[in-house]
């Protein structure tokens, strides 16, 4: 579905803007060269010049414009941490854009996205890609963080035809998960049956096929893991896919990030 | 004479340079388009193949260390048929040369795979994989005990005629240096070493962090192990030794041929830094790194 252009490439770091507690927002100018990406492709930024974190952290594409290049980066550990402290003006080696498979137009022109916490971004450029493509998708966001703090309101504010909030401790939007606002929303009969697009905390996208997700059309999510190669050769990074009466293992990496949700083998996947 | 000191003859063949992937993150050599450019390189070691397709472990694979990375992929490949109708020749349209690493589970299956691997025309250069630490059967089993490792060699080499064999050696054992003297022994062109160090990790809560606990160290953590692995290897055999073991620049480079390696294998510097093996290559062509040459045991011979 994707061609395989891609590359490594040295991009300035233009703007690093702080979104929330945990939250950055990274603007790199788009590297001469850099290949287009499709939603749900990342790219891979080497940490630091030590071999301390050791390996590459892989983003998903956010934004690609012909300017910018624009990447959600959530501070979980030391190596995402560096990368977060990232100041304007310095230069960050990443490789991509890569992954196999993006998300999928949807089906009847009406897409739901479902994102919890920073897996926004992916669904964001989903949504984005298609208005420049004036492709005339609905597009309905149901997005939940822990709190108001690190919802990003802002940041999806005029990028989709409606969105609602939920965060865990009820300080903003619906008091609850993302996959429970789903559901409620599902019996009130206040949402359109489209395509469902996820991206979220394994938990979240697994919540999801298992309840509200049954009532709309085909459920594709982006999948996230720690990755070696990013590119298929090392198969690090696999997860376990439903195959006939038994399970077969892909990586996310080169066989996604994109799969069908209902594919995937919850049970055999372990964190 | 720019390009030309920096060739490897091992036997009848001869490589571009000195500077290979090692078997395992480089997978089959085509996923790396775009990144690495593998007809700059001496060669490609590909993934272990074993007789049959084999879906690898199930589970956790991969585990950050500081300055390491433990995995536990378990020989996951398409099997020998696969291999050779379809992965070989994609590599070799990329420009890659290739080394092939076979694996096996037992002395059966190994004799059958020899044969498949010698009915393939055109492969110049195999490597033995003998030493995974993440299978149940063959690999370090095999890798850990001379005679074994020395009937194994001595199979190949009566199969693979015409093509060079190297061993590639574990470091988890006693004496690294009197397996590679077996292996030569028994025939083969060249020793790889090291494989990765066996190692573990457990998470917060205690519990280990792989299903089989244990997994391979890479990365370079190991390396100051690789070095003394080469320099023990290189003073014990008259074969050449390729060294590899968390290589992580062109420096790292310079200490393995300083040690006695006659060419060397990058691993998994190619995920953070895919760039390098082709510096290597641009530092050794440019007489910027000290070459073999300047190793007293150097056994690969420089044109």
């Amino acid at each position: 579905m994707i061609s395989g252009a891609r590359g490594r490439f040295s991009a300035v770091l233009r703007r690093n803007k702080r979104l929330s507690p945990s939250c950055s927002l990274l603007v790199l100018q788009r590297p001469d060269g850099f290949p287009d990406a499709y939603p749900g492709q990342f790219v891979s930024i080497r940490v630091c010049e030590s071999p301390v974190p050791l390996l590459r952290r892989p983003y998903s594409i956010m934004d690609l414009t012909p300017g910018s290049l624009s990447l959600l980066v959530k501070v979980v550990g030391r190596g995402s941490a560096a990368i977060a402290s990232r100041r304007p003006g310095e230069t960050v080696d990443l490789v991509g854009p890569l992954g196999g498979v993006g998300f999928p137009d949807p089906e009847n022109g009406t897409a739901v996205f479902v994102a919890g916490g920073t897996g926004l971004a992916p669904l964001l450029f989903a949504a984005r890609t298609w208005r420049r493509k004036r492709l005339g998708i609905k597009t309905y966001l149901l997005y939940g963080a822990g709190s108001r703090d690190e919802l990003l309101r802002d940041l999806v504010a005029g990028e989709f035809s409606a969105c609602r909030f939920a965060t865990l401790d009820g300080s903003a939007g619906y008091h609850g998960d993302v996959v429970a606002l789903c559901g409620d929303l599902v019996k009130r009969k206040r949402i359109r049956a489209g395509t469902l697009y996820s991206c979220g905390p394994r938990s979240m996208v697994r919540a999801l096929v298992e309840g509200a997700g049954e009532s709309f059309g085909d459920h594709h999510t982006s999948l996230e893991s720690i990755m070696a190669c990013g590119v298929g050769a090392c198969r690090g990074c696999t997860v376990p896919l439903k195959a006939a009466g038994t399970t077969a293992l892909r990586t996310v990496c080169s066989d996604g990030t994109v799969f069908r949700a209902n594919d995937i083998a919850w049970e055999e996947w372990e964190e | 004479m720019k390009g030309r000191s920096v060739r490897l003859s091992i036997g009848p063949v001869t490589f571009r340079n000195r500077v290979f992937l090692a078997s395992g993150p480089a997978g089959y050599g085509t996923e790396y388009a775009g990144l690495i450019r593998l007809d700059r390189l001496g060669g490609i070691v590909t993934k272990t193949i074993t007789l049959k397709p084999r879906p690898g472990n199930p589970g956790r694979r991969l585990w950050e260390t500081t300055a390491g990375l433990l995995n536990s992929i378990g020989l996951e490949n398409v099997g020998a048929r696969a291999f050779f109708a379809e992965k070989l020749p994609a590599l070799a349209d990329a420009g890659g040369r290739p080394v092939v690493s076979l694996g096996a589970e037992d002395w059966d299956d190994y004799c059958r795979l020899l044969d498949v691997a010698s009915a393939s025309s055109g492969v110049e250069a195999f490597e033995l994989n003998m030493s995974c630490p993440n299978v149940e059967r063959g690999g370090m089993a095999v890798g850990g005990d001379a005679d074994l490792l020395g009937t194994y060699v001595r199979r190949a080499r009566e199969t693979l005629a015409g093509a060079i064999i190297i061993a590639k050696l574990t470091p988890n054992v006693g004496d690294i240096a009197a397996l590679a003297v077996a292996a030569a022994e028994a025939g083969a062109d060249a020793i790889t070493a090291i494989n990765t160090v066996v190692g573990a990790d457990l998470r917060p809560g205690g519990e280990p962090v792989f299903r089989r606990v244990k997994a391979g160290l890479s990365g370079p953590a190991i390396l100051p192990v690789a070095l003394d692995a080469v320099w023990k290897i290189a003073h014990a055999v008259d074969i050449p030794v390729i060294g590899a073991g968390g290589i992580s620049s062109v420096e790292d480079a310079g200490k393995f041929f300083a040690a006695g390696a006659a060419a060397l294998q990058v691993g998994t510097a190619i995920f953070y830094d895919p760039g390098l093996p082709e510096r290597i290559v641009e530092s050794l062509e440019a007489g910027g790194i000290p070459g073999p040459a300047a190793s007293q045991s150097l056994s690969g011979s420089a044109e």
